[in-house]
């Protein structure tokens, strides 16, 4: 089983396609060859509708191939069952949803809490991080409200903080600055770059930010459900 | 329902769980009524039956089928541990009061001092002890077959029939085996007797009770030998005496003595008719729970589709939590949840249902209906399991919702 380490992860000619063999057939990914090593901090740039949300899906085990092979650790995670994957989501996994997904009727520390009761964190454990996290997206006294009474920027924090609850070792964000203004999109990135450096966490991060991309040491440029260009900076 | 659990946003699907809880609480209000009223039927006829003063009934098939009856009685008195054997004739006949036409009663002929041993202690009160009809034996005017000693002509009437046609102790009655004045015989009115509540209406209750051979007589059913009907009855209920009366082989021994006497008729103990009632009362029972099964399964098919169609609605709920990679139990226990919770609430609303009906029946049905609804008898027990058994099939509902949660693709539910 993996724990919070960062996976070695490896996409061999993996394909998506959405209802296949129907005329609305829609081929999301083409034949990516990929390899994503533990610590990677990866920007996945490129229009939108060339694949950049399948290929983090597929990463983040929500979604599967129609063709090739992702395999984690070495292990294809195709012959994992759902439980297993659900598990290695939940362990290993922080998403970071480009529209949050905050469940609406939890407060803010409740949604983030909710993947360490499902990891069945400890109680203080468990409101010791909760605390820790939304000081550090700078939503102390925040705790105890609902989505709907905060604002974009504030549920993208709490999306953050959900994410790093369980101390993932694969970080996948999906535009994650898209509702911040500067000085939180800075401090939000702070934290995830410091979360990866601490714990040598593999981020992969999508975005259209150059702020963003330029913290990033490789760069994946996607056009049309291909890996265009594939930049590693020394 | 839970605030983690699922479909707890689901606020405008709330008149879906209100018709969920009303279908199943519909569902389960008629295995309730049915299994009430038809257990507390039973019940009282089984009571009635365990009462009964006599403890063995010989019969025969037919009308009015057993004959030489009074001395087949004697003949049965002279076995061990009999106490009594009571000769029963019940015919319809036809009686004039003051004026007017006849008026069919249905009479009852008892030999008097075994008729008295063999009733039951509800029974009993009902009639003057002894009975004021005369020749307590009967054998003056049977006269060992000849009918011909002197007839008492002394009847009983009912408090019912008394009290409608104004019938006092001590006038006289015209009694006819036809609706012909002139063949009637004139009785005269000894006493009245009360009529026990019956479950299932007046239908049994006979108006007049008088001597065996009087109404042998007066209807045909007795005659001197060479008849085709020689001192007919329909039954002689036999009474044991004591401790045998309990006592099941005293009461096997005897019944054995009885059917050695009377090879070709029927003879049987209550507790054998009281086990022959309790078969076809949980025969019954269990035909009511079949018609019910219908109910309650449409009822559980509206709950799987309130069920469905919350999953549906809740679908990105159910996708973020399978994205977070949170168990599918947490997911599928949450639906069972509210599975749970609306069948039980839908039971006990029938449980409540149910008994609001039978009260209603008890106080607005007709005659018969309310004196069944009255008897109707809500066994804990027997509740505890429809609502239980709704509990556990609210299960499968729950199952099938759960599948339709787990197979959600997470990438669409997210959409």
């Amino acid at each position: 089983m993996i724990g919070p380490r960062s996976p070695s992860i490896e996409l061999t000619r993996v394909s998506r396609t959405y209802r296949a063999g129907r005329p609305e057939e829609v081929r999301a990914l083409r034949g990516i060859d990929l390899t994503i090593a533990p610590g990677d901090f990866v920007s996945v740039e490129g229009p939108s509708g060339c694949g950049k949300t399948t290929l983090l899906n597929l990463l983040g085990l929500l979604d599967a191939a129609t063709g090739g092979e992702v395999r984690w650790d070495g292990r294809p995670v195709g012959s994992r069952s759902d439980r297993e994957r659900a598990r290695l989501r939940l362990e290993g996994v922080g998403f970071i949803f480009q529209r949050f997904y905050l469940l609406p009727t939890l407060t803010a520390r409740e949604n983030i809490e909710l993947p360490m009761r499902a990891l069945r964190v400890p109680h203080a454990e468990r409101t010791r991080r909760s605390a820790d996290l939304l000081r550090e997206v700078g939503l102390a006294g925040k705790e105890n409200s609902f989505p709907h009474q905060l604002s974009g920027g504030e549920e993208q924090r709490v999306a953050v903080a959900r994410a790093l609850g369980n101390r993932p070792g694969l970080l996948l964000a999906d535009e994650p600055t898209g509702e911040l203004d500067s000085v939180n999109a800075t401090a939000v990135l702070d934290l995830l770059e410091r979360v990866r450096a601490d714990r040598d966490a593999t981020l992969v991060v999508v975005t259209h930010n150059p702020e963003v991309a330029r913290r990033a040491r490789r760069h994946l440029t996607m056009r049309d459900g291909v890996v265009a260009a594939d930049v590693r900076e020394a | 329902m839970t605030r983690f659990g699922f479909g707890s946003s689901l606020r405008h699907l709330r008149l879906q769980q209100v018709l969920a809880v009303a279908a199943i609480g519909t569902a389960v209000a008629l295995p309730v009524v049915l299994v009430s009223v038809g257990g507390g039927v039973s019940s009282h006829e089984l009571a009635n039956l365990q009462n009964a003063g006599y403890q063995i009934v010989v019969s025969a098939g037919g009308v009015h089928g057993i004959t030489g009856a009074h001395r087949l009685a004697a003949q049965i008195l002279t076995i061990g541990s009999v106490s009594a054997a009571s000769p029963v004739l019940s015919v319809p006949v036809d009686s004039y009061f003051e004026s007017g036409g006849p008026t069919p009663v249905l009479a009852e002929g008892v030999i008097p001092d075994q008729f008295a041993p063999t009733q039951g202690p509800a029974e009993s009160g009902l009639f003057p002890s002894p009975l004021p009809l005369g020749d307590p034996s009967d054998l003056v005017h049977y006269d060992n077959g000849t009918y011909a000693g002197p007839a008492t002509y002394d009847v009983m009437v009912s408090s019912p029939l008394a009290q409608a046609e104004d019938i006092d102790v001590g006038s006289h009655l015209l009694l006819s085996p036809a609706a012909n004045r002139t063949i009637g015989v004139s009785y005269n009115v000894t006493g009245t007797f009360g009529v026990a509540p019956t479950a299932l209406g007046p239908t049994g209750a006979f108006a007049i009770v008088l001597p065996l051979s009087d109404l042998q007589v007066m209807t045909g059913f007795g005659a001197g030998a060479g008849t085709t009907v020689p001192d007919a009855a329909d039954t002689i209920q036999v009474a044991l005496s004591g401790a045998a009366a309990t006592d099941p082989a005293t009461l096997d021994h005897v019944r054995n003595e009885i059917q050695a006497l009377t090879p070709y008729y029927g003879v049987s103990s209550l507790d054998q008719e009281a086990q022959q009632l309790e078969a076809a009362s949980g025969v019954l029972t269990g035909f009511y729970l079949a018609l019910s099964s219908v109910a309650l399964t449409v009822g559980l098919l509206f709950l799987a589709l309130v069920l469905v169609r919350r999953v549906e609605a809740d679908r990105r709920s159910i996708g973020i939590r399978r994205a977070l990679g949170l168990p599918g139990r947490w997911i599928a226990g949450g639906i069972v949840v509210d599975g749970l919770v609306l069948a039980t609430l839908g039971s006990l609303v029938g449980v409540l249902g149910g008994y609001l009906i039978v009260e209603a029946l008890s106080t607005w049905g007709s005659a018969a209906v309310q004196e069944a609804a009255q008897l109707a008898v809500f066994s804990p027990e027997t509740l505890g399991a429809i609502v239980l058994g709704v509990v556990a099939l609210s299960l499968l509902a729950s199952a099938v919702a759960t599948r339709s949660a787990l197979r959600l693709p997470i990438t669409e539910a997210l959409r």
